[in-house]
């Protein structure tokens, strides 16, 4: 452990939660500073400049939504978020209130490390933008030359699935919520509704998945939204395949 | 009212129809009797009076074991005043010339009485049987519950206890092996611990009557896709063919609740059949529904008791890792809350097929067409 390790801030009241979270950070090699509320975690916030913050939405002074809203007012720190299942909308809220990511309880340390690391990554990415070629797997997305290939072989996209799979793209291993989609790639104020989004992934999967229902591409995060895995599946997964 | 007949009442365990049932037992004691004059009517040259006097008595039995005692009471007294102004002389009058007859009105009234009495008495012993007889199911489900809750929770729970114990207090002398067997151990007992506690959740949530169906229009594709996903460790290298239509319509459901019963439907047929048989995913239209079926090639289906896999802590006969028996029963309701239905059977062949119907209202919404390109510019062209 060295001062030039990342700091996560972990916002959780419940002991032996951040038990777990300390002790599987800091073996990653990551600093951890706790906090167990709301109010707490705005002071280490401000004091500590964390790189990361994982934000349990049940806390007992304030609504993790609205403590997300209000750090996202003054920083650019990576938010996940941490809930229950069955708490979707609260998940999409929270999502549309500026906060990166999401985990649900239970969670395996394989899926904390995976979403804190492409959280960093994108995070760390000058504003300039992503990189111009995205590679995952065996899917290329030039986003110079506006070309997409699937093990070298061109893919023909019609405009708005082009746009959507960029979109996700720039976004690899991050979940976006119908809403954002519909913002970014149909436009604010238009009266494209979810059904679009869900119609045009479907045509999307159609050319990038080798069985669209099975996909290891384009997931779905049902009631959320969509993630573009970073890290393509192999097609036959093994049980308890660890990544990182 | 008390006289609405409690047979119907617990067959139909309703309450409200209670008024409109009590008017009707009325009103059927009065075309009883109705009917009783009118057979005297027209049979009086061939019977004598005790004749006219039995058939009132029978129209009389007949509303108290049918309606209950009011319109048994009713029928009596109309009974006696029917009897008496047709057939008693002076006819078509009310004045009884011969003393005699008030003994009969007297006795026709009374037993009148007695057969409600009686019949209201026999009702109520049914009711109570009938009730404890609920009591006694409600309490054994519950034992049944708990017996099961116990077993399946405390399963894992005591599996986890021993490996993380072992692990603490022996690590110098276990092995890597070992260590890796008492890891995977706890991992996947917390993992059958998860699914316990969210079937417990979804079974409360479902018989509260708490569960609200969020419908949108969803490719059933991506409900698909995202339960195979989410069972995709699970399945392991299992072979699943889908075959799903590409000009499916889309379908109007909740799309978490949905993909939580094909969740439950694959886990199910991952867990009674034998590893490595395919698992056939399919679907069609039927009319205005859509239909989706997924087959197995394992063991089947009990014969003539398809229907019991889908009642709670129904577990078949199988020698993997004991669940509740709640998944199938959480299958069910999902479908009866999207107005839909699930049944299972065996398929021929071998194999069962469990086979869900969502009937759709009305039509799904389009995606206005997109031009094929942009202005200017073909996209996703060969680069050259």
């Amino acid at each position: 452990m060295s001062p030039v390790d990342p700091l996560v801030l972990v916002v959780e009241d419940e002991p032996q939660m951040r038990r777990f979270l300390r002790a599987s950070l800091t073996s990653h090699g990551f600093r951890v500073a706790e906090a167990d509320t709301a109010d707490e975690a705005i002071a280490t916030a401000t004091s500590q400049s964390p790189e990361m913050i994982l934000l349990d939405l049940g806390l007992p002074d304030r609504d993790g939504i609205d403590l997300a809203r209000e750090i996202r007012g003054w920083s650019r720190v990576p938010i996940i978020v941490i809930s229950a299942r069955g708490r979707e909308t609260d998940k999409v809220e929270a999502l549309d209130a500026g906060a990166d990511d999401y985990l649900t309880k239970p969670f395996g340390v394989n899926e904390l490390l995976a979403r804190i690391r492409a959280s960093l990554r994108r995070s760390r990415e000058p504003a300039t933008g992503t990189s111009p070629v995205i590679e995952i797997g065996a899917l290329r997305i030039d986003l110079v030359r506006r070309e997409v290939t699937m093990d070298g072989q061109p893919l023909h996209l019609t405009p708005i699935e082009y746009r959507l799979l960029a979109l996700l793209a720039q976004n690899a291993g991050r979940v976006l919520t119908q809403r954002q989609i519909l913002e970014e790639v149909w436009g604010r104020g238009h009266a494209a509704q979810n059904h679009y989004v869900r119609v045009y992934m479907a045509q999307l999967r159609r050319k990038i998945e080798r069985d669209p229902a099975r996909p290891r591409f384009l997931v779905t995060e049902p009631g959320v939204g969509y993630r573009l895995r970073d890290q393509p599946v192999p097609s036959a997964e093994r049980a308890g395949a660890r990544e990182g | 009212m008390r006289s609405a007949p409690p047979k119907k009442l617990l067959q139909t365990g309703a309450t409200q129809g209670d008024g409109r049932r009590a008017w009707r037992g009325y009103a059927a004691a009065v075309t009883l009797v109705a009917a009783a004059t009118g057979l005297g009517v027209l049979g009086r040259r061939q019977l004598a009076l005790p004749d006219f006097v039995m058939l009132y008595l029978l129209s009389i039995m007949v509303a108290a074991a049918l309606y209950g005692r009011g319109p048994a009471l009713v029928a009596s007294t109309m009974s006696v005043l029917a009897y008496d102004f047709f057939f008693i002389p002076p006819f078509f009058t009310f004045v009884v010339d011969d003393q005699r007859h008030i003994l009969t009105f007297v006795m026709m009234f009374v037993v009148g009485l007695l057969f409600s009495g009686l019949t209201q008495r026999v009702r109520r012993h049914e009711q109570r049987a009938t009730e404890a007889l609920l009591r006694a199911r409600t309490e054994e489900m519950r034992s049944a519950l708990l017996s099961a809750m116990s077993h399946d929770l405390r399963t894992p729970l005591a599996a986890i206890t021993g490996a993380a114990t072992t692990l603490r207090e022996r690590a110098e002398v276990t092995s890597g092996d070992d260590k890796a067997e008492l890891l995977d151990t706890i991992c996947e007992e917390a993992e059958r611990l998860e699914r316990l506690v969210r079937n417990l959740l979804d079974m409360t949530r479902l018989e509260s009557g708490a569960l609200v169906v969020n419908r949108d229009w969803v490719p059933l594709e991506e409900i698909v896709g995202g339960a195979l996903t989410r069972l995709e460790r699970q399945l392991g290298d299992r072979p699943v063919r889908t075959s799903l239509p590409a000009d499916l319509p889309l379908v109007s459901v909740d799309a978490i609740l949905l993909e939580q019963l094909f969740v439950n439907l694959l886990e199910n047929a991952a867990k009674y059949t034998p590893a490595g048989s395919l698992l056939e995913l399919s679907a069609h239209t039927d009319g205005p529904a859509v239909v989706v079926e997924l087959a197995d090639r394992g063991p089947g289906l009990p014969a003539g008791n398809e229907t019991r896999v889908f009642e709670k802590f129904y577990r078949g006969q199988h020698h993997g890792p004991p669940g509740a028996g709640l998944g199938l029963a959480i299958c069910l309701g999902i479908a009866h809350a999207h107005g839909g239905s699930l049944i299972a059977e065996n398929r021929p062949g071998g194999g069962a097929v469990f086979r869900l119907t969502l009937p759709q209202q009305g039509r799904p919404p389009s995606v206005p067409p997109e031009a094929d390109s942009e202005p200017g510019r073909e996209l996703a062209e060969p680069a050259s």
